[in-house]
């Protein structure tokens, strides 16, 4: 899927440049935003490890000359107006001599730019960073206070993520295994040669599977993590255990990871029924008509293909619980959202400490996405064919 | 040993299959309405009759991938429509072929055949696949024994679905529209193993379109129109004198071939 949007994409990209370079218009347009941007750069003040500060004359120069490309831009659009109908005969920007000329003009605008955009933002990140990690109170700066708390509160972030990289894969984990179990119990019908026991505990196992996920999926999260770590600590509080004894055994944590879990198996549960619904019933019926019972059907033909099917919507649910586990700081559990709360706190800086906190949110779920579409094409689910086996796309919840 | 002689020596009231009074409906349209058919030993019966007439689904009965709504179906002298009767053991000796191949697409050829004698006749991998491939070898597919299912050509995933029926050895084979899927050129590859299955003595009971099988393969032809059995006869007598006005109707633009 990623693939075949990034194909897409440079398809579209290589497209676009052949088609700019193409024409000299383009290229002066083009250029003359990049120049534009080269200059305003070039206007801000200089960062303390600014390299360009050794060659102010060279900036000077450069500077210059991305004026004057822009002036050239600007004479360009005037013979456009003025020769309207005939410019492209008689207009001596379409001469071919002049409009190489202009390409490897702009080669040299944009080396210019970025040449300035290294000087000015990748310096001035490095020199935020030396005065954020030199400063004994934070710098009024934005920039320079969002590195300095990143820097000061760096134990308290890195032990925010490892809880919430631990709570999200473990409780993934965890609850794809119990969503596998729970879905059996949740797609049993009742077949002809089953005894009443059997009929039974079908009806009583299917009943259970769906109430839990109308129950799990229809109350928040927020919420259900409340009533789990206090519902379950009153009950400790019916021992003999002392109050620090109960936080031993039931942490923040592990509550937490009891709350992902119950609700991570519950949405899981659902993408594994959407899966294995999407299975052909032919695949079914192959295996009957040969012996099998629906149990066996089940667990070798149709069970196999319905994960499979499951894939991307099960894997979307870590990236899910990366997310969701924030809430759990309602209840204290030091994740990395707790930990933006602790650390905007400590420096008085709500603001850039959610900045921050976000940033390593997006890194997480990047990553997650990242590695989970590698193992997805690792897996092979990309040459399952979805219309061979069924016309219906898989149901995948969102929420 | 030629079919017709089985059927021939067949005495009267000995049977494969039995149905009698079957009937089905789905909501309200009846699709089988009281339906009684013997199939004997060895014989090979072609359902024919036009779309929406009920033989798949008096297919289907037979071996209770739809259940009936009245009326019996007995096989190897046990009723299958009797209240908690074994269905799935009783199925191991009824083979099925779909339309639509139904080849599992999470198993290459070879563990598409031998999964139900592993699974149920409790063989053991090595004799399971030493069996599949036999029955592999002869519909031609034996090369094929690690592919996977959406590698194969229609034709060929139909012979691999006939060929993992057999493996259960069945006492008779059902055929749901085997060629209907296929393209005109390859209907034959697949009419060809179908041909040696019956001249093995396999009882089977197809239910096709294509005519020109029906006519040279079976030994009966059964026509069914708005579920009933309409006609059934000998096919040379069916196809060159049939009774029955329906019939004949049916069968104008094959019989003027």
């Amino acid at each position: 899927m990623t693939s075949n949007i990034m194909g897409a994409g440079s398809g579209r990209v290589a497209r676009i440049i052949s088609f700019a370079r193409a024409d000299h218009r383009y290229v002066l347009l083009g250029t003359s935003v990049i120049a534009a941007l080269g200059m305003e750069l070039s206007s801000r003040p200089r960062p303390a490890l600014s390299f360009m500060a050794h060659a102010y004359a060279l900036e000077v120069v450069m500077y210059y000359l991305l004026a004057a490309w822009l002036v050239l831009a600007v004479i360009g659009l005037a013979f456009k107006v003025v020769l309207r109908g005939n410019y492209a005969r008689t207009s001596p920007f379409t001469r071919p001599v002049v409009a190489r000329a202009l390409r490897y003009g702009s080669y040299a605008v944009a080396a210019m730019t970025s040449v300035l955009v290294v000087d000015r933002v990748g310096c001035g990140l490095a020199s935020a960073w030396a005065v954020a990690t030199t400063a004994t109170t934070r710098p009024p700066a934005m920039l320079e206070s969002m590195l300095y708390m990143l820097y000061n509160g760096r134990s308290i972030f890195a032990a925010g993520l490892k809880t919430t990289v631990a709570l999200a894969v473990l409780g993934t984990v965890i609850a794809f295994f119990l969503a596998l179990l729970l879905v059996f119990l949740r797609i049993q019908v009742v077949d002809r040669s089953d005894n009443d026991f059997v009929r039974f505990w079908k009806v009583a196992g299917s009943g259970f599977a769906r109430a839990y996920s109308a129950v799990v999926r229809g109350t928040p999260m927020m919420v259900q993590a409340m009533i789990i770590f206090f519902g379950v600590f009153s009950l400790f509080k019916m021992t003999d255990l002392t109050t620090t004894q109960i936080n031993a055994i039931w942490s923040t944590f592990t509550a937490g990871l009891v709350t992902i879990v119950l609700n991570s198996t519950a949405y899981m549960m659902e993408v594994l029924r959407g899966g294995i619904e999407s299975v052909d019933a032919g695949q079914t019926e192959a295996a009957r008509s040969l012996g099998l019972s629906q149990w066996e059907a089940m667990r070798k033909v149709v069970f196999p293909q319905g994960v499979k099917l499951a894939i991307p919507g099960l894997s979307n649910e870590l990236v899910i619980n990366i997310k969701d586990s924030s809430v759990l700081s309602v209840i204290g559990t030091f994740d990395l959202m707790f930990s933006a709360t602790t650390v905007g706190g400590i420096y008085y800086a709500k603001f850039e400490a959610a900045l921050v906190t976000s940033a390593m949110y997006l890194l997480l779920t990047m990553s997650a996405t990242w590695l989970l579409g590698r193992l997805a094409s690792r897996l092979d689910v990309k040459s399952v064919k979805l219309g061979s086996t069924s016309d219906q796309p898989v149901n995948v919840e969102e929420r | 040993m030629n079919t017709s002689d089985i059927t021939a020596k067949a005495p009267a009231g000995e049977f494969l299959v039995r149905i009698e009074g079957l009937r089905k409906s789905f909501g309200d349209l009846e699709v089988l309405r009281d339906v009684n058919m013997d199939v004997a030993p060895g014989e090979v019966v072609t359902i024919i009759g036009a779309s929406g007439s009920g033989k798949s689904t008096l297919l289907r009965c037979i071996n209770l991938l739809e259940t009936p709504d009245a009326g019996h179906v007995w096989f190897q002298g046990s009723d299958l429509t009797a209240d908690h009767v074994d269905v799935n053991a009783l199925r191991e000796d009824i083979g099925m072929v779909f339309q639509g191949f139904n080849l599992f697409n999470n198993m290459d050829v070879l563990a598409n055949c031998t999964l139900a004698p592993i699974t149920r006749k409790k063989m053991s991998k090595t004799e399971a696949e030493e069996v599949a491939l036999g029955h592999l070898r002869s519909v031609g597919l034996e090369a094929f024994a690690h592919a996977s299912p959406s590698t194969l050509s229609g034709g060929q995933k139909q012979r691999v679905a006939i060929a993992r029926a057999l493996c259960m050895r069945p006492k008779i084979m059902l055929f749901d529209e085997p060629t209907s899927a296929l393209d005109p050129q390859i209907v034959g590859e697949v009419f060809e193993v179908m041909r040696a299955l019956a001249r093995d003595g396999m009882t089977m009971v197809v239910v096709t379109h294509e005519m020109e099988f029906a006519r040279i393969v079976s030994d009966r032809v059964v026509f069914m129109d708005h579920g009933v059995i309409a006609e059934q006869g000998e096919p040379e007598q069916i196809f060159t004198a049939p009774e029955n006005p329906r019939t004949r109707e049916f069968l104008s633009r094959y019989l003027s071939d």
